[in-house]
């Protein structure tokens, strides 16, 4: 089991933001958390990511609770994903580099970060960018590539892709489906568009706020689709899922498994 | 084209005409306003002619110093303006002022600890927001008390004065970097230290100049105040010591001079920020 969540209760000044989420995902899925804005999903992604601690229940990865985050999970946020100071070689070079404490020079990594820009789709001419020179698609392939170098078990990516432009996100998602099959990490991505959530994922978890507003999830077993997929089977699906979180209750055929 | 649109896009020339008129202006203000009173007053003292100004700050770039002048007279024009009044005064301020400047970087470094570090900010944030708030002037006659009339006490003054607003920004500056950039470095193998000085401070470092170079004013005006107090060289000491003879054709070209030193000073810091730091925008 990549990551158990036990009854995890989340309380900000006594109003409750998650009740009692209880989810596990096997390592190797690719887990989509879908919801509308505000409803905890980025909550439960902190969770996992051990920046944030639950109020009451657990929360482990690979068997164990954690205090802080740290290598285990790598992240991708929506924005401020890259630093700044640091050209695009040097972003990617830079978890090898403390990794192996070396403080000065990246002479031995280089290569290896080459090939992880390569194959998000860079070129050797970007990697002298600045992460201002680039566009945002271009931004997110690095970001991608900075926290795959680090081979982490489980990689947490927060909206993503969700401030690109429709075309730039699906080549984005194509692109981290087919990273995803190469890695074999267990991937959980959280996405307010359910279309996005349903291509992507092999499984969607469905957040829904009951009626006091804290969130309760609902693993929805959806058949896995991608984007080449019939468009009328997919769009009958997102209805299907978007109903079903609407209502806050599975649908007959997306009975929570 | 009216002056008050928001949008409005000046051209170059009116630009550049607009941005040197009031240089312009106060200098043919002052030049008329000095005229008249000489016409008036051929023995006027308050407002110098050119002429006045012009030599007053030659012979003060040509004549030593008062320690100097008792030695052998110096040969080559570099000798004699090296050992010249407005040299010696101009190396005794920047002295002072350099390293006051450069005690400035252990409070970004305190700043920044205090930011990231929560132990150290409860430690320390409560005493510098009270400490920022006291009047580092009046401190003065506690310093030379404590550290003696000597250069200590004026640098001390300079640090008492700058040290917690810049120790104060560079907390804000630190806090002010997104929590995804620190949460990013922990899942990079980062550790706490690493968080702290690879990851934020090579990001504020562009803006922490920008505060010190902000500061410089301060941090002058506070090495003037110790200087005219208690030195024995230094501009501002020369400025004093002028002030008592009515020597304001030595005094104008001297503020000016001050004037011109700092916003070159300011200018190097500026170009140096965007030298180092290509990819700050601001």
């Amino acid at each position: 089991m990549s990551i158990q969540i036990q009854n995890a209760i989340v309380e900000y000044a006594s109003r409750r933001i998650l009740n009692g989420i209880d989810l596990e995902i096997d390592a190797g899925e690719f887990v989509s958390i879908v919801g509308e804005t505000g409803c905890g999903k980025s909550t439960l992604l902190r969770l996992i990511l051990a920046e944030e601690h639950p109020t009451e229940g657990r929360v482990l990865v690979r068997g164990r609770e954690r205090k802080r985050p740290d290598r285990t999970c790598g992240y991708v946020p929506q924005r401020y994903s890259l630093f700044p100071d640091k050209t695009v070689l040097d972003n990617v070079t830079f978890g090898p580099e403390v990794t192996a404490g070396r403080f000065f020079g990246r002479r031995g990594f280089r290569e290896e970060a080459l090939r992880y820009l390569r194959h998000t789709g860079l070129s050797e001419a970007d990697a002298k960018k600045y992460p201002h020179q680039l566009s945002g698609g271009m931004q997110q392939r690095v970001a991608i590539a900075q926290a795959l170098i680090m081979k982490p078990p489980v990689l947490l990516m927060d909206e993503a892709f969700s401030a690109l432009d429709p075309g730039t996100r699906r080549g984005m998602q194509r692109l981290m489906k087919d990273l995803w099959h190469e890695s074999g990490t267990t991937v959980v991505f959280v996405t307010h568009n359910t279309r996005e959530a349903v291509c992507l994922g092999t499984r969607v978890i469905a957040l829904k706020k009951n009626e006091r507003g804290s969130a309760v999830a609902l693993d929805m077993d959806v058949p896995h689709l991608d984007f080449d997929s019939d468009e009328d089977e997919l769009a009958r699906l997102i209805a299907d899922v978007e109903s079903s979180c609407w209502q806050g209750t599975a649908l007959a055929h997306l009975q929570p498994s | 084209m009216s002056l008050f649109r928001i949008d409005a896009q000046p051209a170059r020339v009116p630009s550049w005409v607009l941005s040197w008129f009031l240089f312009a202006a106060g200098i043919i203000a002052y030049f008329y306003a000095a005229e008249q009173r000489h016409r008036e007053n051929p023995d006027e003292r308050v407002m110098p002619t050119v002429t006045q100004m012009v030599r007053a700050f030659q012979e003060a770039a040509a004549k030593p110093a008062e320690g100097a002048e008792a030695q052998e007279a110096p040969q080559t024009l570099i000798q004699r303006v090296r050992g010249s009044m407005l040299a010696t005064d101009t190396i005794a301020t920047a002295r002072r002022f350099l390293i006051s400047v450069a005690l400035l970087f252990p409070a970004v470094l305190l700043g920044l600890h205090m930011a990231m570090f929560p132990y150290m900010g409860a430690f320390f944030l409560r005493f510098f927001q009270f400490f920022d708030k006291i009047v580092a002037l009046s401190l003065l006659p506690i310093l030379f008390i404590a550290f003696g009339i000597d250069e200590l006490s004026k640098i001390m003054l300079i640090v008492i004065g700058v040290a917690p607003t810049v120790i104060l920004d560079t907390v804000n500056l630190t806090k002010s970097v997104p929590r995804e950039q620190i949460v990013k470095g922990f899942t990079l193998g980062a550790g706490d230290f690493a968080i702290a000085y690879r990851i934020v401070l090579k990001q504020i470092f562009p803006r922490v100049l920008n505060s010190i170079r902000l500061n410089l004013k301060a941090v002058m005006l506070f090495l003037f105040a110790g200087e005219m107090i208690a030195s024995t060289d230094g501009l501002a000491y020369r400025i004093a010591l002028l002030r008592r003879h009515m020597g304001m054709d030595t005094i104008l070209p001297y503020v000016l001079w001050v004037a011109l030193l700092l916003f070159a000073v300011d200018l190097g810091m500026s170009t140096l920020n965007k030298k180092l730091h290509p990819w700050f925008q601001e």
